[in-house]
């Protein structure tokens, strides 16, 4: 079942329920509150036909000058009593064997009255026996209570009519069953409308909710309805939010992966073709010059160097990314030395000369991993830089950091070119860099290396004027 | 003379596609990059242009259109594999995509492909007293016509179109029986022995060892 239904139908039975019980109580209520008038008011007819009797009674010793009164006398008196009275009333007069001494009474209520009311009445005559009984469709309030005669029990009853009462009720329950089926009609309507326009808002955001799972990230849902449903939509929409930015997230992921390997397949496969080109050339052609042969071979060797650099490389990108490494505090200015070192058959090949100014700071790294991004850096400096020139190397302090850059004046590069220099494989200037026995990875390895001292590297460049690199590490303060 | 134009810019693997082609005696011109190859390309003078993808300056796809008028045959060599660049390569009007890395035999007979088609290749071959008609697919040895099946005919066809070449076993599959044949290598020794027998080449359809068989040019010895 659904909820508006739920809501609807629970709400609809309660007001029924309602209603219903608290006009029942009502209408009893009334009920029995005219019934006690009519109880008062035939107690009081009662006690006036009671009067009456015994005045005659009395009238009729004082006549007849006789202190009492025989029987068929008395019989008489109520007879007269019975006609002259009740003429408003049905009353009756029995003596004590239930015989009628006077009677006006209808014959159906008579036999009641003997079946029901005479056996009960109170025979201390001090109170009054108060029956209601129905008799063809007729309701009579009945009292009944006895008197001593001369030795003789009467009884006296008398009974009204209140089939009017009950009539009253009768018709007033009808009426209120009318109006609670009306009602109830025009209520289930009035709630149906109320609780499909209440829950319209809930409508609205299963469908976006659905939509969202089905993977339309970007929709969010409109804020309209009460309170709750706004605040619902705002809580799904942060949920989209998430969602959206987690699975941009895992798209960039999976495009650079996909990048990477075509980039990949494309290197490993320019060196592949000249390798498995000139070994078939070698082995197919009938005549091979020794020229052709040092020539192909040298190709083959060259590039077979190649793959080899490349698979080098990869295999480091793949270690470090997985590594933790172990920094310890290293002297700057030594490291620097060192990588400097290293370098001087690179830089005294293309008479390039390094330019070293450093300040004495300790630096918090892994000596090993620091000193191949410093190689790297300077390595790629020299590529950049024509014959001849100069490479600046600083190291200096500002504030609690050592800023390392390395500037040279080569060839520089455009903004784009150096937005994108930290992809893997990607080189600004591929015949250049291929036959300076690049794979493209350098920069991917130097950035792997920074993050992983928690650092990054900058890049300043300018298209023919040169190109600097920043590396901002923490300084050890010595104590 | 056919006269082809590599625009590719690995410097080794323009060299091997230039000694490829000098091996069947086709001229080549090697250009770096994608403008000066378009520029190139554009001053006519080629029977088939061999275009890389990735280039500098402008890529084959650029190349392609700014040629694509010029009506010059182009095949695609490149490393990108997906169906979808094939796809947008041929479209484009290539004749042909080449997939790196590629043996220098299969460049030539897809080369050869495209020649034939272009009816830039003569259909008349001759080899010592051997005359081929590959059109009216007729051969003659010393002026007596010899009957040869249609697989074998291909097959001296082949031999004599990669004189003095050593072709495996396998390129003489792909080549001739189609690269989708699931033949045994068998099949090629039989078609050999066959043209060998009827055409009285002994000594000129020599076997290789452990690689294939070669047809050595006339005037050798």
């Amino acid at each position: 079942m659904k909820l508006w239904q739920k809501i609807f139908l629970s709400s609809l039975l309660l007001i029924i329920a309602v209603v219903n019980i608290v006009s029942i109580m009502l209408l009893g209520n009334s009920h029995r509150l005219l019934i006690e008038r009519e109880q008062s008011h035939a107690v009081n007819e009662h006690e006036y036909f009671t009067t009456a009797f015994i005045n005659t009674v009395t009238y009729e010793k004082l006549a007849k000058n006789s202190l009492t009164l025989k029987v068929s006398e008395i019989g008489k008196a109520a007879e007269s009593t019975v006609n002259s009275v009740s003429r408003t009333v049905n009353s009756a007069i029995y003596y004590s064997t239930y015989a009628s001494a006077a009677l006006k009474m209808p014959n159906n209520l008579n036999k009641q009255i003997h079946e029901e009311l005479l056996d009960n009445i109170d025979l201390s005559c001090n109170e009054y026996t108060i029956l209601t009984l129905e008799s063809e469709n007729k309701h009579f309030m009945t009292v009944g209570s006895a008197a001593q005669l001369d030795g003789e029990l009467y009884y006296i009853v008398t009974a009204t009519d209140i089939t009017e009462i009950f009539n009253l009720r009768k018709r007033q329950s009808d009426f209120v069953r009318e109006i609670s089926i009306i009602s109830s009609a025009v209520i289930s309507l009035i709630l149906l409308v109320i609780t499909i326009t209440l829950l319209k808002p809930l409508n609205r955001l299963n469908i976006y909710t659905k939509a969202i799972a089905g993977g339309q990230y970007n929709i969010r849902i409109l804020k309209k309805g009460s309170r709750e449903f706004c605040e619902l939509a705002d809580n799904m929409n942060i949920m989209a939010d998430a969602v959206q930015s987690h699975a941009l997230h895992l798209e960039k992921i999976a495009e650079s992966r996909q990048t990477f390997i075509a980039n990949l397949a494309h290197e490993m496969k320019t060196p592949l073709t000249s390798i498995l080109g000139f070994g078939d050339l070698l082995r197919i052609k009938k005549k091979v010059t020794d020229s052709e042969r040092i020539e192909y071979a040298a190709v083959i060797v060259e590039e077979t160097k190649r793959l080899r650099s490349l698979s080098e490389k990869l295999m480091e990108l793949v270690v470090l990314g997985g590594t933790e490494i172990e920094k310890k505090p290293v002297d700057l200015p030594k490291l620097i030395g060192d990588a400097e070192t290293a370098l001087t058959p690179l830089l005294t090949k293309r008479n390039i000369s390094l330019i070293t100014d450093t300040e004495k700071i300790t630096i918090e790294a892994d000596e090993e991993l620091f000193k191949s991004l410093l190689y790297n850096i300077i390595e790629n400096a020299v590529k950049a830089s024509p014959d001849n020139s100069e490479i600046i190397l600083k190291a200096k302090r500002n504030k609690d950091k050592a800023v390392i850059s390395v500037a040279d004046h080569g060839i520089g590069m455009t903004k784009e070119e150096t937005e994108r220099v930290f992809e893997p494989f990607y080189m600004a200037d591929k015949s250049r860099s291929r036959k300076a026995g690049g794979a493209g990875l350098g920069l991917a390895l130097c950035a792997e290396i920074a993050k992983l001292h928690n650092s990054v590297l900058k890049i300043d460049s300018s298209l023919g004027k040169g190109t600097t690199v920043y590396i901002e590490m923490h300084e050890v303060k010595s104590k | 003379m056919i006269n082809i134009l590599i625009i590719e810019d690995d410097a080794n693997i323009a060299k091997m596609i230039k000694a490829a082609l000098a091996m069947v005696d086709y001229n080549s011109f090697c250009c770096n990059d994608g403008r000066s190859g378009a520029a190139e390309a554009l001053k006519g003078g080629y029977d088939i242009v061999l275009l890389d993808i990735m280039l500098p300056e402008m890529d084959g796809w650029q190349v392609m259109e700014k040629i694509k008028d010029s009506g010059i045959p182009v095949i695609f060599l490149t490393a990108l594999q997906d169906v979808a660049d094939k796809v947008k390569g041929l479209r484009l009007g290539a004749e042909d995509y080449i997939v790196k890395p590629f043996e220098p035999l299969e460049l030539l007979a897809r080369i050869d492909v495209v020649l034939r088609r272009e009816h830039k290749t003569s259909s008349l071959l001759s080899y010592c007293d051997i005359e081929i008609d590959i059109d009216k697919h007729t051969i003659t040895s010393h002026g007596e016509p010899v009957y040869l099946t249609p697989k074998e005919f291909d097959v001296i066809v082949y031999f004599v179109q990669h004189l003095d070449i050593a072709v495996s076993r396998e390129s003489l599959l792909s080549n001739i029986w189609g690269f989708e044949f699931g033949g045994e290598s068998r099949t090629v020794d039989i078609h050999v022995q066959q043209v060998r027998r009827k055409l009285g080449l002994k000594d000129k359809l020599i076997t290789i060892p452990k690689l294939g068989y070669r047809l050595e040019s006339c005037d050798s010895q």
